[in-house]
């Protein structure tokens, strides 16, 4: 993050938007339950680690997912000086930090995915918020409506063919590249944050049918979903 | 059985493994690389079917996805049947069991036969729609008996034990076709870089190569396709697709390709020892270029009796001897109309079997085939054709004379030659029907006797489905073709590989001939099929012309002609051509008919895929989904979510324990929630976050109502209607902030309100500054409602909760079981209640911290039964269920949530100032109670005044919403009903179908605290 990041001031706005802290707080003792839960308790996911797979897939629960809303122009200077890295340049850029944990992802003409490791969410809308005054935005926290799940592995390609239409050969989703698509019956934003990886963000409701899906159409391969800890 | 038509070397086949199948309860044996055609004609099978209409006993004609006699019931277990395959293109594997799709009880013996054997004028065209007509009652009985006798194959009667999916590809150009123009085609594309697939419908790429008696580079043309395969194959631009057809061509290059994984193997991939894999898989390819090496269909000639089992085209001829090694028959007479077909000749005296005669309806045919033949020694008559076959089971004889083209009629004396096969060929038709499925018509070419495709964006067409033939013509195509296709995807550099060396062939030009005249005229001569899989004769296209059929569209119905899983592939032209003669009009005049996708049949596992049982459609959880199922709960769809229903409890009564009945569960969930407290996941209602300066000004345009003055920490109910005034949607939204706000919509209403919001602010409202967005999955929202709501809530929340400090319709913010949280004082109970949103992956601490507290207040979870008869005993509507798009505010009596004098024109209030919509008997919202209070009327029954009028009775209005009331011990309703509001106290009668008539007071809407006291505890 840049060093150039300004104090959080929850109580300024960025002009008459409520802020909400969804975090109740490490003392409080409180459990979160990923939106894949439900699979976890019916067996469909399991721990993170164990035997190789030819196909991994591995959900990176509780992050912070922010959409911003704006102009590009608008919000390019505050991005930047907040996470340290440019809004992409292009239609369906996906760019990532030195640390390659927060990114920002373009989703449409206004429209920008910012995902945070867990708990950075709220004081980063803060300061966005601080930094952009009275300017036309918007910040919208989702991170409880949906989760991350990272493809790995030979066949991950293959997979993906079976379930997005999107092209996801590398001419059509090189790294660098996210796209919201039709996975099956659903639909999910697809991403490539680097060239080992593909990178699903499924809404909170259809994750179980969208792990169902993985598991049904990576079974000729061998595929196991694992939920990292938090 | 032995394999008595096989030849002891030669083929494509694999005598080394030998291979035992079943045909119609009979065992044979065959060997690897057989199809199922092949060795059954290897094994001497001359009859595969009975004929559809009549009946007739048909043997295999052709050797590729034409064929249309050879249609088999694949399967050897009830489970793994399939009907609709072609045993041409199906592969021999061990224990294969087929049969005939037609003839009932069997082939052999046929009790339809005595229907083919009388036929003549007694089934003529249009013979079951003539005969079976009247009375039109009986038609489903009728078509019972004919469907049993006609048989299509049959689908199995036990689940499919294979499982089948779907594959989405993307590449710049998608070769159609592995011939000799498709493998150039590929192979020039490929080394340019570009991505490649290539498909083919066969066990082997090299289409028209592997059956050729030419040479390229010296070597045998298949040399060449299997060194293409192999340099293919190794790229890793390209896809290889063998087996694999494609079947429909769709807008925008979308083609899908029906690619069969296990089939070749045994009757279910488990049965391969291939457990799990996929049978069959559809390929949904978006292409940048498409090349359509499609090739061609011979035709066969249309003459008496062409149907006798015997009768080939006469390249399947070529195939089955140089592919296959089989030969099938001993005596062959050949009749055509061009050089190409002299191969057939040529094979079959090289595998050392008799050539009768060529028989050239030409004068002087010289071309270096013809040479080649008759320097054989084979005897060539010209000017010539076969007229007839004889003899039933199979072919005894050719019945040959001299024809007059031009006149259609025959010019010399009839010579019998004797033989048991005949093989005709009429010419070549190039393969237009996947270009035919892009809605262009195609065009004919006079020199090429036959249609090539029409002009369509993206497509580019190579070789024999171009009428390009000759091998070296068809191979500098391809190259060049598959080079340009390159070129248009993007790969500029992109050049035609070069083309190998292939010795020019001369030929000497076709001549047109499709019907051959007979001695006697059409309708009086033996049958002369066109259409062998739909049985249509020639006298059948020449008896619809004379009835007034004029356009080939209206023959080819009237006849079948080209119908059903064949598609004309054999028929088509000489159906054409037919009717062209008997219409004194040219082929082109007359037209062609349209291809449909499927090219060949799918089965309809490969079109599902894998959206079948537990993932036909997604399940949308709430993020207390576990609770619900953990806690017994029967579960209703609403739209895609499990929603629960009810919470059906154990009972315990005369010593037995069972579970509640749906009513039991209701009834004590309603009460529960009227005199203690319940709780009920609200998670799915659409909620939309709403944030800019004109987010206010927004929210005045798209609802009814004002929201001006709606101060933060204030929550407003609003009705969204669409700009003809009904209402759409409805739902409370919540000032946030000056400038945010949130929206809540119905369940099912959720996308649809947000696509609504932005469509208005798109493209009406661009200036406005406002955002919205979803945030129906990110809150978890728990409803707790109920007279001991405030009590269970103040032990867990740090909100003050005092009636004064948080009123009906203000929403807090603070932490609810620790959980930062925003408490809404709504209510869709019309008891006190809070709306607690949550972040969800905290919902569950929230849900459990509830029950916790809640057990001393017996926290009852209620489900959406329970809900809909709350809200209904208040009166509150449910948008599309009491609504149905034609009920504005008004019908539903809430013109104080109508704001006619705000100073923006908003979103239907210029269709409510219609005289329509003020109208006094429009259908308006009223309460219904039964008169006897045990009725639970039934939603949708139709409202009359007079129940002694006669019918059709004026319908005055109809329920929307009943259920029974625990607290009223009654059934309610509300109802639609013509000028209601003025109808209050009188009766009214429910028609209903079984006779009775119920009748109904009408009452107002609201049934429990008229004033609504209750949620302002």
């Amino acid at each position: 993050m840049s060093e150039a990041r300004s104090e959080a001031r929850p109580e300024d706005n960025g002009g008459n938007a409520a802020t909400f802290d969804a975090h109740p707080g490490a003392d409080a003792g409180v459990t979160p339950e990923s939106p894949l839960q439900w699979s976890r308790v019916q067996g469909r996911v399991t721990e993170e680690g164990g035997a190789a797979e030819q196909i991994r897939v591995v959900e990176r629960p509780f992050l912070g997912h922010l959409v911003l809303r704006g102009g590009a122009i608008t919000l390019d200077e505050a991005v930047r000086a907040e996470l340290g890295v440019s809004l992409p340049g292009k239609p369906l850029g996906l760019v990532l930090d030195a640390e390659g944990s927060r990114s920002v992802q373009w989703v449409s003409p206004d429209e920008w995915l910012v995902i945070v490791p867990a708990g950075e969410e709220f004081e980063l809308e803060n300061r966005l918020r601080a930094r952009l005054g009275d300017a036309h935005f918007a910040i919208v926290n989702v991170g409880g409506g949906q989760t991350l799940l990272e493809l790995s592995g030979e066949k991950a390609r293959e997979l993906l063919m079976k379930s997005v239409t999107y092209d996801v050969h590398e001419q059509g989703l090189p790294v660098g590249k996210a796209v919201g698509t039709v996975f099956a019956k659903t639909s999910v934003v697809l991403r490539r944050p680097s060239e080992a990886r593909f990178e699903l963000v499924v809404r909170r409701s259809f994750a179980d049918y969208c792990v169902r899906w993985l598991l049904d159409a990576g079974r000729e391969y061998g595929l196991r979903v694992e939920s990292a800890s938090p | 059985m032995t394999q008595s038509n096989r030849l002891n070397q030669g083929g494509r086949i694999d005598r080394s493994r030998r291979l035992s199948f079943t045909f119609n309860g009979q065992q044979y044996m065959g060997f690897a690389g057989d199809t199922l055609a092949s060795a059954l004609l290897a094994n001497g099978v001359d009859i595969v079917n009975r004929s559809f209409k009549y009946s007739r006993p048909r043997g295999i004609t052709a050797a590729g996805p034409e064929e249309p006699n050879a249609i088999v019931q694949l399967g050897a277990s009830e489970a793994a049947q399939v009907p609709n395959v072609r045993a041409t293109q199906q592969a021999l594997y061990d224990g294969l069991v087929a049969r005939g799709t037609n003839g009932w009880p069997n082939v052999q013996r046929d009790v339809m036969s005595w229907v083919g054997k009388l036929g003549g004028g007694f089934m003529p065209p249009g013979f079951y729609y003539k005969t079976f007509m009247a009375p039109a009652s009986m038609w489903m009985t009728y078509e019972k008996f004919i469907r049993k006798g006609a048989g299509l194959g049959r689908a199995p009667t036990e689940a499919d034990p294979d499982i089948y999916d779907h594959f989405n590809q993307h590449c710049d150009v998608l070769v159609i076709g592995a011939g000799p123009a498709g493998l150039a085609a590929a192979l020039s594309a490929a080394r340019a870089g570009a991505r490649v697939i290539l498909c083919d419908e066969q066990e082997e790429m090299g289409g028209s190569l592997l059956d050729s008696r030419e040479a390229i580079d010296g070597a045998p043309a298949s040399a060449w396709a299997e060194q293409v395969v192999s340099e293919l194959a190794g790229l890793a631009n390209v896809t290889l697709l063998p087996r694999t057809t494609a079947n429909g061509y769709h807008d925008h290059n979308f083609v899908t390709l029906h690619e069969r994984r296990t089939e070749h193997l045994a009757d279910t991939a488990a049965g391969a020892g291939r457990e799990g894999e996929v049978r069959a898989r559809l390929h949904r390819v978006r292409a940048g270029r498409v090349v359509l090496a499609s090739g061609s269909h011979e035709r066969p000639l249309v003459y008496a009796n062409n149907d006798v089992p015997g009768n080939l085209v006469a390249g399947a001829i070529s195939v089955y001897i140089r592919r296959y090694g089989v030969v099938p028959g001993q005596r062959l007479v050949l009749s055509t109309n061009n050089d190409h077909a002299y191969r057939a000749a040529l094979d079959w005296q090289e595998a050392g079997r008799e050539v009768v005669a060529v028989v050239d309806s030409r004068a002087k045919p010289d071309g270096d085939l013809v040479k080649q033949a008759r320097d054989a020694g084979i005897r060539v008559i010209t000017g010539s054709a076969v007229m007839e076959a004889t003899g039933s089971q199979r072919v005894s004889g050719a019945k040959v004379v001299a024809i007059d083209t031009e006149r259609f009629v025959v010019t010399g004396k009839v010579e019998t030659l004797e033989c048991d096969t005949i093989a005709s060929s009429g010419g070549y038709s190039p393969v237009v029907h996947l270009a035919s499925h892009t809605g262009k018509r195609p065009q004919w070419r006079d020199d090429l006797l036959g249609f090539v495709p029409g002009e369509f964006k993206g497509m580019h067409v190579a070789g024999g489905a171009h009428g390009v033939y000759a091998l070296g013509e068809a191979l500098a195509d391809g190259a060049g073709v598959g080079a340009e296709a390159a070129r248009a995807a993007g790969f500029k550099e992109a050049a035609a590989i070069a083309v190998p060396d292939v010795a020019v062939r001369h030929e000497s030009p076709i001549s047109a001939l499709y019907q051959v005249p007979h001695e006697k005229p059409p309708l009086r001569a033996p049958k002369q099929f066109v259409d062998l899989q739909n049985d249509v004769t020639a006298a059948a296209v020449e008896l619809a012309t004379r009835e007034g059929f004029e356009s080939i569209e209206h023959v080819k119905r009237y006849t079948a002609l080209g119908f059903g899983t064949d598609q004309g592939k054999l028929g088509n032209i000489n159906g054409m051509a037919i009717a062209a003669r008997c219409l004194n009009r040219s082929i082109p005049e007359v037209g062609t008919t349209v291809f449909r996708p499927n090219y060949t049949p799918v089965s309809f596992g490969a079109i599902v895929g894998r959206h079948c049982r537990e993932l036909f459609d997604p399940e949308r959880y709430t993020a207390l989904h576990q609770w619900h199922v953990e806690n017994g709960a029967e579960f209703e769809d609403v739209g895609q979510w499990k929603r629960p229903w009810y919470f059906p409890q154990k009972r315990r009564a005369g010593g037995q324990e069972r579970l509640e009945t749906m009513h039991e569960a209701v009834a004590r969930e309603c009460l529960a929630v009227r005199r203690g407290v319940g709780i009920l996941d609200a998670s799915t209602l659409g909620k939309i976050d709403i944030q800019g300066p004109d987010a206010r000004e927004f929210l005045g345009r798209v609802y009814t109502n004002k929201w001006a003055k709606l101060a933060p920490g204030r929550v407003r109910y609003g009705l969204m209607c669409k700009d003809d005034g009904m209402l759409m949607d409805d739902g409370t939204t919540s000032c946030l902030a000056e400038n945010h706000f949130l929206m809540t919509t119905t369940t099912g209403g959720a996308a649809g309100v947000l696509e609504w919001l932005e469509l208005w602010h798109q493209t009406e409202w661009p200036e406005l500054q406002v955002y919205f967005n979803s945030v129906t999955d990110h809150w978890a929202t728990m409803t707790v409602t109920g007279p001991d709501a405030r009590k269970l809530m103040s032990e867990v929340t740090d909100i003050d909760l005092d009636r004064e400090q948080f009123k009906f319709m203000d929403w807090k913010e603070g932490k609810v079981a620790g959980v930062p949280a925003r408490v809404f004082r709504i209510s869709f109970t019309g008891e006190l209640a809070f709306e607690i949103n949550v972040q969800a992956n905290y919902a569950m601490h929230v849900w459990k911290a509830l029950f916790a507290h809640g057990e001393k207040y017996d926290l009852t979870p209620y489900g959406t039964e329970t809900m809909h008869v709350l809200r209904a005993e208040k009166g509150l509507i449910i948008a599309g269920q009491d609504t149905d798009g034609s009920v504005t505010p008004e019908d539903l009596g809430m013109h104080w949530a109508v704001g006619y004098d705000k100073p923006f024109s908003w979103i239907g209030q210029r269709a409510l100032t219609r005289p329509d919509t003020a109208r006094e008997d429009r259908k308006q919202l009223v309460g219904l109670k039964p008169k006897d209070p045990k009725v639970v009327l039934e939603e949708g029954a139709q409202i009359v005044l007079d129940p002694e009028q006669k019918i059709p009775m004026t319908m005055m209005g109809h329920v929307t919403s009943s259920y029974y009331s625990p607290v009223l011990e009654s059934g309610f309703a509300l109802a639609v009903l013509k000028g209601g509001r003025n109808r209050m106290g009188e009766t009214v009668y429910l028609p209903m179908s079984d006779g009775s008539v119920h009748q109904a007071e009408v009452v107002s809407t609201v049934f429990i605290d008229p004033k609504g006291e209750r949620q302002n505890v």
